[in-house]
């Protein structure tokens, strides 16, 4: 019963928003309240209405009931429960569902911190929201409902993909939904202003915490899937141009795009037309990244099922979506006021470089995921655009880009004083250049761009902590003076510093890693010693294991250096009993930000087996920038100024819990 | 029932936050752009600070304070303009009716088309504990025993001949070296599990399976089961004296009426023996005593006999479908008078009340892949 109840909330949702879709926008024309309050409180009952919904296929899963086809599918009833909660998302209908789930969360969110936004304009992007989830709850119900029963139901279910049974699929598909789905809400607050034909800076500000909230949640479930990727495949690499990969990319950098332009905005008033151009292509980035994944068209672990019904079906909903919102972009766009001037050298300037390279660099990736799929379709042809292309574009997009970071936050706005920033940035550039050169002569070797490539990450990095010396002044003021500047300064100061400094960090961890990485396969004997990094592996032997449901067979690796031991790891190869798949669980020794990775080939005859053995210098510092990041859209999130709201409700939205809750 | 209070009582909740909500009153939207107002007056202050602080300079902070300031003024013009909003007019009444009408329309009509609230959830612990007949579940649960308990020799022993009839052929081969293992080996372990190998093998008695039946046949010289494969193995080796003659030992000691005779006839005669007169039927066709009766009739009436059989097997599972081995008997039947479109007819109807996807679904898939007719559109 508690299933069938799940079924029935999923498609009551769906009538909640079909009412949401329509009413509260009549309300906004007529001006008419009552229909207006509809919206908030309809966000809220459809938020509820899915979480009932996604409550029970939980249970459903959690207590094994292989009635339902989707639970026989993708569970076992030996499975470890952790996996078995997180195995809810770890097919398509599941995933849809959670995907479903986040944006009308997100559409409650609106409902909830929306109170010192205009009636009308609440009520409108509750409406586009709305719009949104009915196309997508039709397409859970009709071509994919995680609700299908099976009667009899089998005994037996035939367990989740192997390779999704790691904590992994708990937290990468989560995260990267929050920040696909997020950027839904800014989507939504272009397309109302759009009807609305009002757009200002108090408009930018308020799409503001949505916008660094998707981006935040964004950046932490890219590398986390790209963290997974990497320990979990087995081949040692962090990033595969993969056309899934650059789905999750390409709104990532559209949305970085936006985050910046937005700011202008606010500012402003300029780049009006241009962000909410930026805000509906980021959303529709995330759409189209949803269709390669979901409708098969890419073949991947995470295209589960592959169905062209599902195909069409999200096609028609990218083209209903994407085209309506450029159809009515291009209707009411030149009805929109222009904005403020500037001059080329200024922080408007800067952020307008910062635009147009994201642009390009995201265009880049579109074409390089589009063109082969494209090809194949016209003429059959297969062909396979990776590392190289990207590599040639997006890699040499990057360096002006990067190089320009630290110049931004020292202009001033409207007009600037390059010699002045010039002037402030040339301790950084000094710093910069110094350590760049040093670790490049340290790692001894490897070609020029490298060095050139760790001075540029560490120009960003120290740029950003210039900017943060600059303004607090601790170049002129006594020390702890210029303290109290600095703890005084606005959160999103640091926010933007910490963001600056992250992208310095994972530069220099792409750059130190493509360079310095060393890569050896061997074939090892029990006892044998490989060398990697300046330690030594001794292989010391294999033994067989076995878990609640996989064999395994692990080898054990003792790492020395200088003849002392450090370290050991063990390596293993699993077979799932239920589906008798092969996964690899590479053993992982981290020494500082560097890891020594090593994983097992196939036994040798004779005994033995081949190893692969990566040693990758100051590889956690890919991700460690990424968190950095993440950090640094938190701390932006929670600056005071992006909850201004009408003075006469500033006590509710003072005192509601802070949007990092929705965490 | 129950279940559809819930949905009565969740579909009239859904309704009534609506009307209550539009209820509230048809009041003008007090159109404010003191929102807006506020994000202004907060950039000026922001702005007072960073010039208090030294960030910008002083002209800069003017220029910029300017622009502001027009912002604001527009706002206010804008406000202005607006207030003069007309209210609204009624419609809500006909607005509430139609929502009201929408949800349970909605609602119920897809919730008709798409669910099935006739199934109870079904969590496997709760199937475990009351199993009934259902051969899945008893299997189910007898390997939850067997993974606390792996050396549980009766266990094994119990679970061997389940696996090796529903074609689980890998776990067959283990339950019977675990039973053998655990229990000691017996004639019809040893015996299971030659036959496990064998099938395995697509019919070929391969060197592990010709072990495990001559050790059968050790246990229990009389074993005719383990003789025959014994011989096979020998046919199969291309000695075809040897065989014949193991062949016709088997006939020799069996009653003449035994339902292997007809197979270890067609062996002797395969091996250039000659065979005697046989009186049993194909294995799970009409019983033996039926098809006895039948010999003596002429060639046309004997078919009709078996046919009429059959035919009353068929409309029998019609009334009755749920009935596994009548199914497997019936598919099997029809392929034995060779009417293949009737045996797929047959596996297509069986397979409407056993999914393919079920364990039971499985077996009629692997008769029909034995017996070698297509199951069109099924998949495993």
């Amino acid at each position: 019963m508690i299933i069938e109840i799940g079924h029935y909330t999923l498609v009551l949702a769906l009538a909640t928003s079909l009412i949401l879709s329509i009413v509260p926008l009549i309300g906004a024309r007529r001006n008419d309240m009552a229909m207006m309050a509809l919206a908030p409180v309809g966000a809220i009952m459809t938020f509820l209405l899915v979480l009932i919904s996604f409550a029970a296929l939980t249970w459903a899963y959690v207590v094994s009931d292989f009635s339902l086809k989707n639970v026989w599918e993708n569970s076992h009833s030996m499975m470890p429960l952790i996996y078995k909660y997180s195995g809810v998302w770890g097919n398509h209908e599941g995933s849809m569902l959670l995907w479903l789930l986040i944006l009308v969360f997100f559409s409650a969110l609106v409902a909830v911190f929306g109170r010192n936004l205009p009636d009308s304009l609440r009520a409108n992007v509750i409406v586009v929201q709305s719009w949104i989830t009915t196309a997508f709850t039709l397409f859970i119900l009709l071509t994919s409902n995680p609700f299908a029963r099976l009667s009899p139901a089998p005994a037996e279910g035939q367990d989740l993909n192997p390779v999704l049974q790691d904590l992994g699929l708990a937290v990468h598909p989560p995260l990267l939904y929050l920040g696909y789905v997020g950027f839904s809400v800014c989507f939504s607050f272009a397309v109302a202003a759009l009807i609305d034909g009002r757009i200002d800076a108090a408009w930018a500000r308020w799409v503001r915490p949505w916008t660094l909230a998707a981006w935040t949640f964004l950046t932490a479930g890219i590398a986390m899937g790209s963290y997974w990727a990497y320990y979990e495949l087995g081949w040692g690499g962090w990033w595969f141009w993969d056309p899934v990969e650059n789905a999750s990319f390409m709104p990532w950098l559209a949305g970085t795009a936006l985050l910046h332009s937005a700011l202008v905005m606010e500012k402003r008033e300029a780049l009006k037309i241009w962000t909410v151009l930026l805000a509906i292509m980021t959303f529709s980035l995330s759409l189209l990244g949803t269709f390669l994944v979901r409708s098969g068209v890419l073949t991947s672990v995470h295209a589960f099922a592959t169905d062209p019904t599902r195909g069409i079906f999200i096609l028609v909903i990218l083209m209903l979506f994407v085209g309506g919102a450029f159809a009515l972009f291009a209707w009411r766009a030149p009805m929109l006021k222009a904005g403020g001037l500037f001059a080329p050298i200024s922080r408007e300037g800067a952020l307008v470089l910062n635009n147009l390279i994201l642009t390009v660099a995201t265009a880049t990736v579109l074409i390089g995921t589009l063109y082969p799929l494209v090809l194949e379709t016209l003429t059959g042809e297969k062909i396979s655009v990776g590392a190289p292309f990207f590599d040639m574009t997006f890699g040499l997009l990057m360096i002006p880009l990067l190089f320009a970071v630290p110049f931004g936050p020292m202009l001033a706005w409207k007009r600037g004083d390059l010699l002045g920033a010039m002037q402030r940035l040339y301790v950084a550039a000094g710093l910069a250049l110094v350590a760049g050169f040093g670790l490049y002569y340290i790692q001894n070797g490897g070609p020029v761009m490298a060095a050139f490539g760790l001075i540029i990450g560490f120009w960003a990095m120290f740029g950003a902590l210039a900017d943060l010396w600059h303004r607090a002044n601790f170049s002129k003021l006594p020390f702890n003076v210029a303290w109290r500047r600095l703890v005084g300064l606005p959160r999103s100061t640091f926010g933007t510093a910490f963001a600056h400094f992250g992208i310095g960090v994972t530069v220099l961890g792409v750059v130190m890693v493509t360079t310095f990485e060393t890569e050896s396969v061997i074939e090892m004997k029990q006892g044998m010693t490989a060398e990697a990094g300046g330690y030594s592996l001794v292989f010391d032997g294999m033994r067989e294991s076995i878990g609640p449901n996989f064999t395994e067979e692990q080898g054990h690796f003792t790492i020395s250096k200088g003849g002392v031991a450090v370290a050991d790891t063990w390596s293993s190869k699993r077979i799932y009993t239920a589906r008798g798949m092969p996964t690899t669980e590479a053993g992982i020794v981290t020494f500082g930000f560097s890891q020594l990775y090593v994983s097992l080939g196939d036994p040798i005859a004779g005994g033995g087996m081949v190893v692969r053995i990566w040693w990758k210098p100051f590889i956690l510092c890919i991700w460690g920038g990424c968190v950095i990041m993440m950090i640094g859209g938190f701390i932006s999130l929670s600056d005071r100024r992006l909850r201004v709201g009408a003075p006469t409700r500033k006590a509710k939205p003072a005192k509601a819990p802070k949007l990092e809750a929705a965490e | 029932m129950f279940l559809w209070i819930i949905l009565a009582i969740l579909t009239a909740a859904v309704a009534a936050v609506f009307l209550v909500t539009l209820a509230r009153g048809s009041r003008p939207a007090v159109d404010d752009r003191a929102g807006e107002i506020a994000v202004y007056r907060d950039q000026l202050t922001e702005l007072e600070r960073d010039r208090g602080l030294g960030l910008i300079s002083a002209q800069d902070a003017e220029y910029a304070k300017a622009e502001i300031g027009r912002r604001l003024i527009a706002v206010a013009g804008d406000a202005d303009k607006d207030a003069d909003c007309p209210a609204p007019r009624g419609g809500l009444t006909a607005t509430g009716a139609v929502m009201t009408a929408l949800v349970p329309a909605v609602g119920l009509s897809l919730y008709l088309l798409l669910g099935s609230p006739q199934l109870p959830d079904q969590p496997l612990e709760a199937r475990l504990a009351n199993p009934g007949n259902n051969m899945a579940l008893l299997v189910a649960k007898a390997e939850r025993h067997l993974a606390e308990n792996p050396k549980d020799g009766a266990g094994w022993d119990l679970l061997a001949p389940i696996y090796f009839r529903s074609m689980r052929l890998a776990d067959a081969e283990l339950a019977y070296r675990n039973a053998i293992r655990f229990l000691g080996p017996s004639p019809e372990r040893l015996s299971g599990l030659g036959e496990t190998l064998v099938a395995g093998t697509d019919g070929i008695v391969t060197e592990d399976a010709r072990l495990a039946f001559e050790e059968s046949v050790r246990l229990e010289p009389g074993n005719p089961r383990a003789r025959f494969y014994v011989a096979l193995g020998l046919e199969q080796s291309g000695r075809r004296d040897e065989a014949r003659a193991a062949f016709e030992a088997i006939a020799k000691d069996s009653p003449s009426d035994a339902p292997w005779m007809e197979l270890v006839q067609q062996h002797i005669a395969s091996t250039g023996g000659t065979p005697q007169a046989t009186t049993n039927a194909a294995p799970g066709g009409p019983t033996s005593d039926d098809m006895a009766a039948a010999e003596d009739m002429p060639e046309g009436d004997r078919q009709d006999m078996i046919r009429g059989m059959v035919e009353s097997l068929a409309a029998r599972l019609e009334g009755d479908p749920n009935n596994l081995e009548g199914w497997l008997r019936l598919v099997r039947s029809y392929s034995v008078l060779g009417d293949k479109e009737k045996a797929a007819e047959a596996l297509k109807t069986g397979l409407k009340t056993f999914p393919a996807e079920g364990d039971e679904g499985r077996q009629l898939i692997a008769l029909a892949r034995e017996i070698g007719i297509a199951a069109e559109g099924v998949t495993q």
